[in-house]
């Protein structure tokens, strides 16, 4: 059964994309040593390749009726997609082609973990609302999990200042510690919006199926919304920066991914 | 013989400040001196370089002169150097180098691309090249060669620069510290700094804040005057020691450099103005010895504290750093400079082919103008295409007589018969007439078959 879905519809432009991807992050993993400039350039272009046979993946099945907001299998392509597209925007800027290390190699990990899944059937009986508050809530956590990106890359290069590790990884490419803490900030900042809606519309969903609000998933995902809106506060009220900001990001972001594992696992057993 | 370059001088690698400075030119004596030098019947272009590391002579060979006179010229230049410096031949012999032709291509490259730099990589030579290269070009001391030499010297160096990582990372102490306060700050632009103590050194690293675009200096001092004599030297603004608390909270940067025996900024002082600046990341360069700041304060949250000896260290890194990417600029420069020698073969040559040319010219057009002649007279078309192939083997005799001639007679005809033949491509002409003779006597390939069955 899950083969069968696995094999339809054609399958190319997912290959070529995995292929693209591997090869994205292996060059980025290298660009974090001292390499050649051409090498950062074909890894971005590695990067890009990757993105638009994602993107023509992604399109080819909406063709066939597999929409990104029908399953689990298919919002983890989309998020990862989405993601890539972010990054792809965010590493014209100097010193932020680094976050290409993180997040081609989590895309791919994301794309092939959501596809080669068994548990990726589409849900039954979905509503348009089930599927804004899937597509709302993939396209919130890919923006987190590229603030995550950019907030784990912000105490790497901490951590190389504190104890004077010239030679760290990161400590010669990446941006500095201000500029990372802004990024976040600004991520979180369109995140959190998305997140939210994406919210309401879960919990009237939930109303709506008259399923109870009784699984485990809904108070993580609220200790989610929490860490995030305790971080946009704290940042403009109190002035809440650096490396505080950064580890509430990276607990809102593992809050979030608690949630994406219990759902996942709840679709592979069935229950 | 066409012209050649050479370079003569002395560099730090091969002589001490104690002779550099005795042979350095002073820029009011170089347009006596370049035109002295291209006075010289054999040569005709001169550049002087005279900087603190270096003094070298880049000269070329005036056109027409004889292949040793590359050598000679080098000679001269040698006794020129002694003469005008008041330096003794046999004393400036132990010391002074000299590059011929493909060489001292290759020394102006990589003199321009801050490779035989003392810092490898530092961007002041460039600077110090094109004005000794200014001034050639203002006193006319500068032609096709050198000049062009000197130009493609400049492009390669900005390759370099661009293409491998040789200017990364700053190479002095008070560089090290603007590039690790950018690795906080990413850009210095509003940023405010603290001067604590009155040292030069702080001066120099505030100055260098400054110049990346730090907003605001403040200075203080245990005494007022030495604080206020240095903020009117860095044009920053004086403030008082008591209030130094309040100083320190408001300070992105701090620079410490103050004489005290005992640390002046103490953990529990720097925690209180880190509180009151809201763990705002501060950055703290204590270049005081003994040092100003206890080490704990780098472990307060926000607070990026480095010494000297950290400072030092990063130096020493980036200048490891420079040394690997070297590798890849010494093998670009080395492209660039065949490329360039390539170039000057070719101008040896194209004296020769711009005669050709015009000779195989005015042979054909001599022999067309008796050809129109010919064909106006001409009644048949018979007549015509006599009158066409004669203008053909006009042209090919007319072409090969004087080859032909000086192939017979010559000494060492078969040397030339050689080069004849290379010119001409007559050896792969001649294997392609065989081939296809043997391919119409042996039609289908048979003649390898053919040949085994008839000796049997």
């Amino acid at each position: 059964m899950a083969a069968e879905v696995v094999t339809t519809p054609p399958q190319v432009a997912f290959y070529f994309a995995m292929i693209s991807y591997v090869i994205a992050s292996v060059l980025h993993l290298s660009s974090l040593a001292q390499v050649p400039a051409w090498v950062k350039h074909a890894a971005r272009w590695a990067v890009v390749i990757a993105f638009i046979a994602h993107g023509v993946d992604i399109g080819w099945r909406g063709v066939e009726q597999v929409h990104p907001a029908t399953s689990v299998r298919e919002a983890l392509g989309f998020l990862s997609w989405v993601l890539v597209g972010a990054y792809l925007v965010l590493s014209r800027r100097k010193g932020l082609s680094v976050l290409g290390a993180f997040v081609a190699p989590v895309a791919l990990v994301v794309l092939a973990t959501a596809r080669l899944s068994p548990s990726g059937d589409a849900v039954t009986g979905l509503s348009s609302l089930g599927r804004l508050h899937i597509a709302s809530a993939t396209v919130g956590v890919a923006v987190f999990c590229l603030a995550t990106v950019v907030s784990v890359i912000y105490l790497m290069q901490e951590r190389n200042l504190k104890s004077k590790n010239f030679d760290g990884v990161l400590f010669r490419s990446s941006a500095s510690l201000e500029t990372l803490d802004r990024l976040s900030a600004r991520l979180v900042s369109i995140g959190f919006p998305i997140f939210t809606i994406s919210m309401m519309l879960g919990g009237v969903w939930v109303a709506q199926r008259e399923q109870g609000f009784g699984r485990i998933e809904y108070p993580i995902a609220g200790v989610t919304w929490l860490a995030f809106a305790a971080l946009m506060l704290g940042r403009s009220l109190r002035g809440l920066q650096g490396r505080r900001a950064a580890l509430l990001t990276l607990l809102g972001f593992g809050a979030a991914m608690l949630v994406l594992a219990l759902y996942f696992l709840r679709r592979s057993v069935g229950v | 013989m066409p012209s050649e370059l050479f370079v003569v001088g002395v560099s730090w690698r091969s002589a001490p400040v104690s002779v550099r400075e005795k042979l350095a030119f002073h820029d009011e004596e170089l347009e006596g001196h370049l035109k002295k030098l291209i006075n010289h019947e054999l040569i005709d272009e001169a550049v002087i370089l005279s900087t603190c590391n270096r003094v070298e002579i880049y000269g070329c060979t005036s056109k027409g002169s004889p292949a040793s006179a590359v050598a000679q010229a080098a000679a001269e230049t040698r006794a020129f150097i002694s003469h005008s410096r008041g330096f003794p031949a046999e004393k400036l012999s132990d010391v002074l180098f000299e590059h011929l032709e493909e060489d001292a291509i290759r020394h102006i490259f990589r003199v321009a691309s801050a490779l035989d730099s003392m810092v490898v990589g530092e961007s002041q030579i460039l600077g110090q090249l094109k004005s000794a290269f200014g001034a050639s070009s203002n006193y006319q001391s500068l032609g096709p060669v050198l000049g062009r030499c000197m130009e493609r010297a400049f492009s390669v160096a900005k390759r370099v620069r661009t293409e491998t990582g040789i200017s990364r990372g700053a190479a002095n102490v008070s560089s090290v510290a603007v590039e690790l306060a950018k690795r906080v700050f990413g850009e210095l632009d509003g940023k405010s700094v603290l001067v604590v103590g009155a040292g030069k050194m702080s001066a120099l690293a505030a100055r260098h804040l400054r110049a990346d675009g730090a907003a605001l200096i403040r200075v203080t001092n245990r005494s007022p005057e030495k604080a206020e004599r240095l903020a009117d030297e860095i044009d920053g603004v004086a403030c008082a020691w008591q209030d130094l608390e309040i100083e320190l909270s408001k300070a992105d940067v701090i620079i410490t450099s103050t004489g005290a025996r005992e640390p002046v900024l103490t953990k529990k002082l720097m925690k209180q103005a880190m509180k009151r600046r809201r763990y705002k990341p501060c950055f703290v360069m204590d270049i005081a010895v003994p040092r100003d700041v206890e080490s704990a304060v780098g472990k307060l949250e926000g607070v990026y504290l480095f010494d000297m000896d950290d400072l030092e260290r990063l130096v020493s890194e980036n200048l490891k750093e420079r040394s690997r990417e070297a590798e890849a600029a010494f093998s670009l420069v080395e492209g660039e400079v065949r490329q360039f020698h390539q170039w000057m073969r070719q101008q040896h040559v194209v004296p020769t082919i711009r005669s050709l040319r015009s000779h195989f010219h005015e042979v054909a057009a001599a022999e067309v103008e008796k050809a129109m002649r010919n064909l106006e007279k001409a009644n048949t078309e018979h007549e015509r295409q006599e009158a066409m192939q004669r203008l053909g083997k006009g042209i090919a005799n007319k072409l090969l007589h004087a080859p032909t001639t000086v192939l017979k007679q010559a000494s060492d005809a078969e040397t030339l018969a050689d080069s004849v033949s290379q010119l001409f491509s007559l050896d792969s002409q001649d294997e392609s007439e065989e081939r296809s003779k043997s391919s119409a006597l042996n039609p289908a390939g048979l003649a390898k078959t053919a040949v085994p069955s008839k000796k049997a």
